[in-house]
């Protein structure tokens, strides 16, 4: 899943030479867009020569359907900028190489993938599940570290040493476990070491 | 096209060791999700099951699931499915889904599978393009071509020089990210900008736990506050919600169609050539579900015959009154008296009467639901407008406070409630102040406010957002002990009480971003939408769609010269929109938005199939066509189009 924030206004003023057209993306605006912080922004802005608010401009050909009746103030801009995220940005840009397209967001990622709201839980897309010895709590999203084989040591009250927000992963492990009562795992697991090659790796089965 | 399927089957050495120890299991796979539809029921649990049976394990059970990772809807149709003699279950999903269920069972759980590595972030269409979500875009830089996706080593300053003809030197399958930023540079003549750039350092810092859960959790709560799923479409409703009402200069002719309610069209009880004055029922209802209709307009019958109805599209019979222009009221137009001195019986007879009908929309006969055969504990006011664009609720609560409120009490009284609520959602707080004020000393009147969220005034939503109560499948709110009535209804109510007004004219918002002069405006029932339209200055651009109604749920017009109804809340002018369906890539944003908790997405299938009985499996009759799935649509579907098309099919007997 994925955010985004704007820009700094001097950031987006910079970008925005000669003639300007701007496009919003509204597409997953449902999740987070900032639209009326855009909007105001986008009042002062110099040389603009049209705003087009649209969804889905990750999509190139619903992308090249909105912004069919706009093709001439298009063709005759300097420069487009992109108010969506990353994916967005690069769709427009492939769409038109020849022009100068800019993005004014920043794009985050939230747990969860595309589709539905942003969830309590994520996935490193690791390749190699480790749920089953865990309880199904994930050490590679749930430990800032993605340690895979227990506790790193640093951890205080609970509290993960790198950021004191986040609560440790580890712990909430072992206290799953516990309730589960398969603390053996943890003491007679064998060491696991994450394979970022994933050679073993078969084509999909199922 | 990408197939984003993110999980596969474990290898079967693995499983087999993960199995070993044990046994009674109970499998539950994931639906999978982006990638285009072509079966439902995916992935196949055979393949682990074989597995597991080969080492003499008892499967208790399996189930498949959509979107796993839809805590919520999972929940519900996960609780009651694992049979009790189920000791351990395996999930064949992505990590999402088996932490999902890891959360719920209270068993263990184990992971079937393994989830495919992507690196970077897909969209919402299924393309190649990924985003890192480095959270400080690069791309301003680099002509639009991401080098933290496209250069394997996530180079921000220039080629490593490993490069071969193009191609990169760790996947040689890969064009060289650089290079296909060092092309398009040139090709917009911006070399000389890319080399005098500052070296760049990529900061891991940027992305930070708090500022992510705390904005999870926000979204949550946003999402699921009241009810489950719904949309929050721009407003627009700051075009003309502080525009105070005007009245609509009365028209020459006045076309009043005699189906403007739910149920059973009125029946004319006046010829043509006919003297009428303005109140005069001019029409009777016909059966219990129907309503009688009136004159808005003091004038002569000029016709009666089928014109043009905005709702059907077809033509269907109406009076026509050409206005004298003097407004003469009718004899009957008299206060009724105290409502103090008014039995309940009373109450509903002047309403059945006076022809008032539900003027959120739906129009269903007012003096019908006051007379409920089961006890009401609640009369739920129903102020929320939840529609973008559309501002005349708000007027009229803001303009008809107190008419408002003795609507209400005297809906209460003919109910029979206890209690009634004025529900207002939270874009409106000066009518929440307003409300607030007026009702203080009544005890057994309250405001509550709800989040804007659409469709919070969908009755369905409110009750559950104000009851907490779950309106049964194919139930009414007097089910659940409530009536839900539109705010303007409560003021059609006291007008037929007070002033002995029937429903002749009603609040209208004109409005929407090609609408030259939005307004609000008191219009008469019977007034040509085309009139209305040139007045407010007619609209701007020819790409325009008029709709009466909001823009989620309102009727396109493509022939203004139609009349405005008891229930038409609004005329708005908005951009038409461009689309073209293409396949359903099962992005799950229809599942996630829908407030009825459905599965819209079987139905857009389902309806091109003709298969009518997965449709009722899916409870499409529960649908209640509010439009968020279409609105979400990724793949720009016509849902409720779709879903219509099954209803009609089922109410047929197929």
């Amino acid at each position: 899943m994925l955010i985004t924030q704007l820009k700094s206004k001097e950031t987006i003023e910079a970008l925005a030479q000669g003639k300007t057209v701007i496009i919003n993306c509204h597409g997953c605006k449902e999740v987070y867009f900032a639209e009326h912080e855009a909007d105001e922004l986008q009042k002062d802005l110099n040389g603009v020569t049209q705003i087009i608010t649209t969804d889905y401009i990750c999509n190139p050909d619903n992308l090249k359907l909105q912004l069919l009746k706009h093709t001439d103030v298009i063709n005759a801009a300097d420069t487009i900028l992109v108010f969506s995220c990353g994916v967005g940005v690069q769709t427009v840009a492939a769409q038109f190489e020849g022009k100068r397209v800019y993005s004014c967001c920043d794009t985050y990622p939230l747990p969860g993938f595309q589709g539905v709201t942003p969830l309590n839980v994520d996935c490193g897309q690791c390749g190699e599940c480790y749920l089953n010895g865990t309880g199904g709590i994930c050490p590679i999203t749930a430990c800032s570290k993605s340690l895979l084989n227990g506790q790193c040591g640093g951890a205080k009250e609970g509290m993960c040493e790198v950021d004191k927000e986040m609560e440790c992963g580890w712990e909430r492990i072992y206290r799953k476990l516990e309730k589960l009562n398969k603390l053996d795992n943890m003491k007679y697991d064998a060491p696991k070491v994450r394979n970022y090659h994933n050679p073993n790796a078969e084509e999909p089965t199922i | 096209m990408e197939d984003y399927t993110k999980f596969k089957l474990k290898r079967k050495e693995e499983l087999d060791a993960v199995l070993a120890d044990k046994d009674d299991l109970f499998v539950v796979a994931c639906n999978k999700c982006f990638k285009e539809l072509d079966s439902f029921d995916e992935p196949e649990c055979g393949l682990f099951e074989e597995i597991a049976k080969e080492q003499g394990k008892n499967i208790v059970g399996s189930a498949q699931i959509d979107f796993l990772c839809n805590e919520p809807l999972t929940s519900k149709s996960f609780q009651d499915l694992i049979p009790q003699e189920t000791k351990n279950v395996f999930v064949i999903s992505c990590g999402l889904g088996i932490q999902t269920i890891a959360g719920m069972a209270e068993i263990p759980v184990y992971a079937a599978s393994d989830s495919v590595i992507v690196d970077g972030y897909h969209g919402m269409a299924l393309t190649t393009t990924l985003c890192e979500a480095c959270g400080q875009c690069y791309l301003n830089l680099t002509g639009g071509i991401c080098p933290v996706v496209d250069c394997s080593k996530s180079l921000l300053n220039g080629q490593c020089g490993g490069a071969k003809n193009g191609k990169c030197e760790v996947d040689k399958e890969m064009d060289c990210g650089w290079q296909l930023i060092y092309d398009r540079m040139a090709k917009q003549g911006r070399l000389q900008e890319l080399l005098d750039q500052p070296v760049e350092l990529r900061d891991y810092s940027k992305v930070n736990h708090k500022f992510v859960s705390e904005y999870v959790k926000s979204v949550r709560e946003e999402r699921y506050e009241g009810y489950y799923g719904g949309i929050h479409p721009t407003e627009f409703k700051e075009l003309s919600e502080h525009i105070s009402l005007v009245r609509f200069p009365d028209p020459v002719n006045v076309v009043i169609p005699m189906s403007q309610h739910a149920g059973a069209p009125a029946e004319p009880i006046v010829e043509v050539g006919q003297q009428v004055k303005m109140g005069q029922k001019i029409a009777q209802a016909v059966g219990f579900i129907s309503s009688a209709i009136h004159a808005s307009v003091s004038g002569t019958v000029v016709a009666v015959e089928p014109r043009l109805h905005p709702i059907s599209g077809l033509d269907s019979l109406a009076i026509v009154i050409q206005s004298d222009g003097k407004n003469t009221l009718d004899d009957s137009v008299k206060p009724a008296g105290e409502l103090d001195k008014l039995s309940a019986d009373e109450i509903i007879e002047i309403v059945r009467e006076k022809g008032v009908v539900g003027m959120g929309g739906a129009g269903f006969p007012t003096a019908v639901k006051l007379k409920s055969p089961k006890p009401i504990e609640l009369v739920l006011l129903n102020a929320c407008e939840c529609e973008p664009i559309l501002t005349a609720d708000h007027r009229v609560l803001l303009e008809f406070a107190d008419e408002v409120i003795y609507g209400l009490k005297a809906m209460m009284k003919a109910s029979g409630a206890p209690k009634g609520v004025i529900a207002i959602e939270d874009n409106k707080l000066d009518a929440v102040e307003l409300l607030q004020a007026k009702t203080a000393d009544i005890e057994n009147i309250e405001i509550v406010v709800a989040k804007t969220k659409y469709p919070q005034g969908a009755e369905k939503m409110l009750i559950k957002r104000v009851m907490g109560k779950q309106v049964p499948s194919g139930g009414l709110p007097m089910d659940v002990g409530a009536i839900v009535c539109n705010v303007s209804t409560a003021k059609a109510v006291s007008d037929a009480i007070q002033l002995g007004m029937p429903l002749v004219e009603r609040v209208v918002t004109v409005s929407g971003n090609r609408m030259n002069k939005p307004g609000n405006y008191l219009i008469k029932i019977g007034t040509s939408v085309k009139d209305i339209v040139n007045h407010c200055g007619d609209v701007i651009g020819d790409d325009v769609t008029v709709k009466i109604g909001g823009p989620m749920m309102g009727f396109a017009q493509a022939n203004l010269n139609v009349p405005m109804l008891k229930c038409s809340n609004g005329i708005i002018a908005v951009e038409t929109t461009v689309k073209e369906a293409v396949e359903c890539i099962k992005c799950g944003r229809c599942a996630d938005v829908c407030p009825m908790e459905l599965r819209p997405l079987y139905f857009t299938k389902y309806a091109l199939s003709e298969d009518w009985e997965g449709m009722k499996t899916q409870n499409t009759m529960d649908c209640i066509e509010c439009g968020c799935c279409e609105y979400i649509c990724s793949s720009k579907i016509p849902i409720v189009e779709r879903i219509k098309i099954g209803k009609t099919a089922i109410r047929e007997g197929k």
